[in-house]
């Protein structure tokens, strides 16, 4: 939305101190944000009128001449290529040092006096498009020069302020205002500028027409629900040309490209009240009926543009007795526009519900200035303002015109008058500064608000401009109060607090923890992926992308799963890096999201429906240059130690998974945490680099509940102990977890058994391995004897011999 | 005799800093100190003093004689360890470091703002990604056909669920299960369905917070606000509030920080306004309070949205947000 100064002129006089700037940063602080000050008399600088006084033949090009100009203070030669100058035609001079653009294209440049074939030239005179200003003063040919004569101007007058382009645009973001329906107007943005710096505003005036009965005009409205207000007025006589230049200046400034005197007439009414209008050709719209209603199923329509368009189920309407003539709200249809042998017209203007022409929009694929007014809710008052004001420019513009038929008002108005009562004290709690009542009472009935104030409680009358949406409960009047009042003028104060049980969240600290140990102490890397699933891993590691929740509106087919499980996404990262790191661990700690199963979350406050399962996973996936074994008692390492970290007892169980060579589960107890292994090495590309894969997987939420905080120390021993190795001959096949089992069990006093040595090959028969490993022997209430521990060798021998057919070494 | 000790004390020190090496020092200690020596020499004529010199004087000499046998031999150690540079390996190496891990740079900087807020008293609370119309839309003020909606570009799923597309998805959810009074925040990614480049990416991470209590105002919010924001530049920061809207807070502001970089004289990167856009808040909508199943008469508080992936761009001077889901390493490992 572009706020015109030279427009809001028109009903309020601003301070005339006030910089552009300033009046930006007031509106930026009270408002909404502007994005941009535009001065339009910018790019104009150094462009002057002049009359030329002499044409010469260029000696040296058949298509230049060289022309003096008058241009005030001197005459200059200029030479010039345009195709359409004569003698005492005014003209626009671009003099040396201005800036514009080469034939209408490309950057800005800066000119300089030069020769041109050898004839001295200073400036340049210039073609619309050149100046920047091809929107007002259309070029029939790239070489047809901007004409002036038709303009009362002096030479040597600055060319902005001859024209009256000297306007400063205030550019604001339309989503800044999507809750301010009343802003999408220059009147109600000199409304709100006359508040902030308490300026008289000019009312907008209520413009009376007088009906004619010879255009019997009728308005049936079918669809009340969507259709809040219809006004059309017929009027005839018109001509259709070009609008005058006031107008067409007005429209320029806010962005509008002017097209004939009657659209001009129904853009610049939505531009000054923010109220859409349209103007039909009468002689399109049969027994002059309008009937408001909604398109049959499947129909289409011919927009003003040109396109064929599909109408969305619930489009409204505007029809004639026997066909659509219009989208309502959003677009005319080209059957009934206004075409230059219009004579009669049919004046538009409306209030349609937003939430249809917002539906009707998307669905339709065309959003418009007018739909997007409708679609902030706009004040049924406007329509009737609108029309009149409209009507009143038809006839100034076109003085033979006149009204033909009665103003039709089909009026159903839902919004009823909004009065709300607002204690005094709920503004200065709220702002947390006592305002004076007088200042509130003022700020008030500068917004125009309709005020009564009695026992500290402000009863207050919501104009209809501000009561289609935007203010509704006294919150809204807080703020209006305090945006107006100054958020400068705050008291910065910590809040007074009750201090309440702490409700921490253990599963945070217990992430941030183990992130931080992972990270700190493990060489592994954390990494952040995106929650969509990279598909091609996920069927790599067989999970089904039908088990997948899916994503309606994806942004590609790529992104179309989310996870189900963390792996696919570290793996095609790890395929990634392998590029640049022949080793690396990397980890996620993330949601997953199951298609099934339900979660504690409840979709809505009637808790009977629950939110699809989210559980926190963590995951790792390590790329390594080990050998198998090595990386597999790594990743187990790393695992025990994590479990020990946390201090929860977990066993390992080995399971068969298609994409693994040995894979184990991570058990408390009879629950499944997670799962490690090895990967399927055929999987993974890792281009000439020779790797193995190891991947690991925890369900995060579940693990939680099991971490226990309660640790106990162990006394220190109080007697010594004592060590001892043994190397055993055992089958191949025989598992040090089985070994390692029967040993502990005969005799409390062993208190640690470990691995050192584990070998087969040279001296030791095929099918067998040798195991050597360190023995702790320990009592609690003695120094052991060398016979104790003699004894228990022995023992152990036998127990080795008996269960595996033990051999000592 | 006590200037003659003093005189030699001084002679000893300056040709003991001259020394470089052994044999200068070995030199050095047969003068001075050996039996031969002159300190020997004068130590021992103590004893031809008159009676009433001699306690005086011969406590004197005895503290010369331990003074300079200390820096001696403190000496002698300082040359003999430090002897010839016949090393067998060369400290010029780099040296041997343990290969440790990284934390992603937004686990870092939540981290330390959770940190800053806990200290304030906010608790730091988790919830759903996948979320439905309810907690993400309709219990934020925000029904069905809100223009607010379009501004948030939402991923959608079968039977009206959702991608989050904020983190206030939480502030409804909280005040149903812990009630008033509440401080908390609420760290977490959230989802866009928009076109990515180096500015814009569709998952990013927001840290919402939620006050509710009596009597909570603006001015409160301003002054949390300022003092996290000090806290987590470190440095004092200004901070100014201007209307802006948004459906689930009654104002709406978006709070802007005079600009770090040029303190508020306008440079590039506030586009010389000398402030810089950094996050909406507002005190919480009545109709929000009532959503939480607390009574707004009794109850109010306030609510931001702050978008900290800005914060890590801004804190790494990282130029493409798409670097920080990448999961590239050579990225990763400098943080």
């Amino acid at each position: 939305m572009y706020l015109s100064l030279d427009w809001v002129k028109d009903w309020i006089k601003l301070p005339k101190d006030l910089s552009a700037k300033q009046l930006a940063l007031d509106f930026t602080m009270a408002i909404v944000e502007v994005e941009e000050v535009v001065d339009r008399a910018a790019n104009l600088q150094d462009i002057v009128v002049g009359r030329i006084n002499e044409i010469a033949k260029h000696p040296d090009a058949d298509r230049l001449q060289v022309c003096q100009v008058d241009i005030g203070e001197k005459i200059e030669q200029i030479v010039c290529g345009g195709i359409n100058l004569s003698k005492g035609m005014l003209v626009a001079v671009a003099k040396p040092g201005s800036r514009v653009k080469w034939h209408g294209e490309g950057e800005l440049i800066t000119l300089a006096k030069t020769k041109i074939r050898g004839v001295e030239s200073s400036g340049m005179i210039s073609a619309s498009e050149e100046i920047g200003l091809g929107s007002l003063f259309p070029q029939k040919s790239d070489k047809e020069i901007l004409d002036l004569s038709g303009f009362k101007v002096k030479v040597g007058q600055n060319l902005a302020e001859a024209l009256g382009l000297n306007d400063i645009i205030i550019d604001i973001d339309n989503k800044s205002i999507n809750h301010r329906p009343d802003l999408w107007g220059q009147y109600g943005l000199a409304r709100e500028l006359a508040a902030i710096y308490k300026l008289k505003l000019k009312e907008y005036g209520t413009f009376d027409l007088k009906g004619q009965s010879e255009v019997k005009l009728k308005v049936t409205v079918e669809d009340k629900d969507n259709c809040f207000r219809y006004l059309g007025l017929a009027i005839k006589n018109v001509k259709v040309e070009d609008s005058p230049w006031w107008l067409k200046k007005r429209l320029e400034a806010v962005g509008i490209r002017p097209i004939n005197n009657l659209v001009d007439v129904t853009n610049y009414v939505m531009y000054e009240l923010g109220q859409p209008m349209h103007v039909f050709d009468a002689k399109q719209i049969e027994d002059s009926h309008i009937i408001v209603k909604q398109a049959n199923k499947g129909d289409k329509f011919v927009t003003l543009d040109g396109e064929n368009r599909k109408l969305p189920d619930g489009s409204l309407m505007i029809c004639d007795s026997k066909k659509y003539v219009a989208l309502a709200g959003i677009m005319g249809g080209q059957n009934s526009e206004i075409g230059t042998d219009t004579t009669e017209i049919i004046l538009e203007s409306a209030n349609f519900k937003a939430t249809n022409i917002r539906r009707t929009a998307i669905g339709v694929g065309l959003r418009s200035e007018s739909s997007a007014r409708f679609e902030k809710s706009l004040d049924p008052v406007l329509a009737e303002t609108a029309i009149r004001r409209a009507t009143q420019l038809v006839l100034e513009l076109c003085p033979e015109a006149y009204v033909a038929s009665n103003l039709v008002d089909v009026d159903n108005n839902p919004f009823k008058p909004i009065t709300l009562e607002v204690p005094e004290q709920l503004i200065n709690n709220r702002f947390g500064v006592t305002i004076p009542t007088a200042e509130i009472k003022d700020i008030l009935q500068r917004l125009k608000f309709d005020l009564k104030y009695k026992a500290k409680i402000f009863t207050i009358g919501v104009p209809s401009f501000r009561a289609t949406k935007d203010i509704s409960i006294p919150e809204d009047i807080v703020e209006e109060v305090a945006r107006i009042y100054g958020y400068d003028n705050i008291n910065f104060q910590l809040p007074k607090v009750t201090i309440s049980s702490l409700q921490a969240s253990e599963e945070h600290a217990a992430a941030r923890d183990i992130k931080t140990w992972l990270s700190l102490s493990q060489e592994y890397c954390e990494v952040y992926n995106y929650p969509f699933t990279n598909q091609s891993w996920a069927k790599k590691i067989g999970l089904d992308l039908n088990n997948h929740l899916k994503v309606k509106n994806a942004l590609s087919p790529e992104q179309a799963y989310l996870n189900i499980s963390l792996l696919p996404n570290l793996l095609a990262r790890a395929e990634e890096n392998i590029r640049w790191f022949g080793e690396f661990r990397i980890y996620e700690l993330e949601r997953v999201f199951e298609k099934t199963n339900k979660s504690i979350y409840h979709t809505d406050n009637t808790r009977k429906k629950f939110l699809p399962k989210q559980d926190k996973y963590l995951a790792g996936v390590e790329v390594s240059k080990k050998n198998p074994p090595e990386l597999f008692l790594a990743t187990k390492g790393l695992l025990e130690a994590l479990m020990e970290h946390l201090n929860i007892e977990v066993s390992f169980e080995p399971i068969r998974l298609e994409y693994g060579t040995v894979v184990y589960n991570i058990r408390y107890h009879d629950t499944d945490l997670g799962y490690f292994g090895l990967l399927d090495k055929s999987l993974f590309d890792s281009g000439d680099v020779k790797v193995n894969v190891a991947f690991w997987q925890i369900n995060f939420t579940l693990l939680l509940k099991y971490i226990n905080k309660a640790k106990r120390y162990i006394p220190l021993a109080k007697f010594p102990a004592v060590y001892r190795d043994m190397a055993v001959v055992v089958d191949a096949n025989l598992l040090w977890a089985d070994l390692q089992a029967e040993v502990t069990k005969v005799s409390t006093l062993i208190r640690h058994l470990e691995p050192f040595d584990i070998f087969s090959g040279t001296g030791i028969k095929d099918g067998k391995k040798s195991v050597a490993f360190h023995l702790e022997f320990r009592s609690h209430d003695r120094t052991l004897l060398t016979e104790d521990v003699d004894k228990l060798m022995e023992q152990i021998l036998e127990v080795l011999k008996k269960k595996f057919k033990a051999i000592l070494r | 005799m006590e200037k003659k000790l003093q005189e030699l004390k001084k002679r000893f020190l300056q040709e003991l800093d001259g020394v470089k090496d052994s044999r200068l020092l070995f030199d050095l200690k047969n003068r001075y100190l050996g039996r031969q020596g002159e300190l020997t020499k004068v130590l021992k004529e103590v004893k031809n003093l008159a009676a009433e010199e001699k306690p005086k004087i011969g406590k004197l000499a005895n503290e010369v004689k331990n003074e300079l046998t200390d820096v001696f031999l403190k000496t002698e150690r300082i040359i003999n360890n430090n002897q010839g540079t016949t090393l067998d390996f060369d400290p010029s190496l780099p040296g041997i470091k343990e290969t440790i891990g990284h934390l992603h740079p937004s686990s870092i900087v939540q981290y330390e703002m959770e940190d800053i807020f806990a200290q304030m008293g906010f608790g730091v609370y988790d919830g759903p990604q996948v979320e439905s119309e309810y907690y993400n839309f309709t219990a934020l003020n925000t029904p069905n056909d809100h223009p607010a909606r379009d501004s948030q570009d939402t991923f959608w799923l079968e039977q009206g669920l959702l991608l989050r597309s904020q983190t206030s998805n939480l502030q409804v959810r909280m005040l149903e299960k812990y009630g008033a009074p509440f401080r908390g925040v609420f760290p977490g990614r959230v989802f866009r369905n928009e076109a990515t480049d180096a500015s814009h990416d569709h998952t990013f991470y927001q840290l919402e917070g939620l006050m509710v209590d009596k009597n909570i105002n603006i001015g409160n919010l301003i002054a949390v606000m300022k003092s996290f924001l000090s806290e987590f530049f470190n440095t004092e920061v200004d901070v100014r509030l201007r209307p802006g809207f948004f459906p689930f807070v009654e104002p709406g502001f978006e709070l802007d920080i005079k600009c770090l970089i040029c303190d508020g004289q306008g440079c590039s990167v506030c586009k010389q306004s000398g402030w810089v856009e950094l996050m909406p808040c507002g005190l919480v909508h009545p109709e929000v309070i009532k959503a939480g199943g607390l009574d707004p008469q009794e109850y109010s508080g306030f609510a931001f949205g702050l978008g900290f992936t800005r914060l890590v761009m801004m804190r790494y001077k990282i130029d493409d947000i798409r670097l920080l889901q990448s999961g590239d390493l050579r990225f990763l490992k400098q943080f």
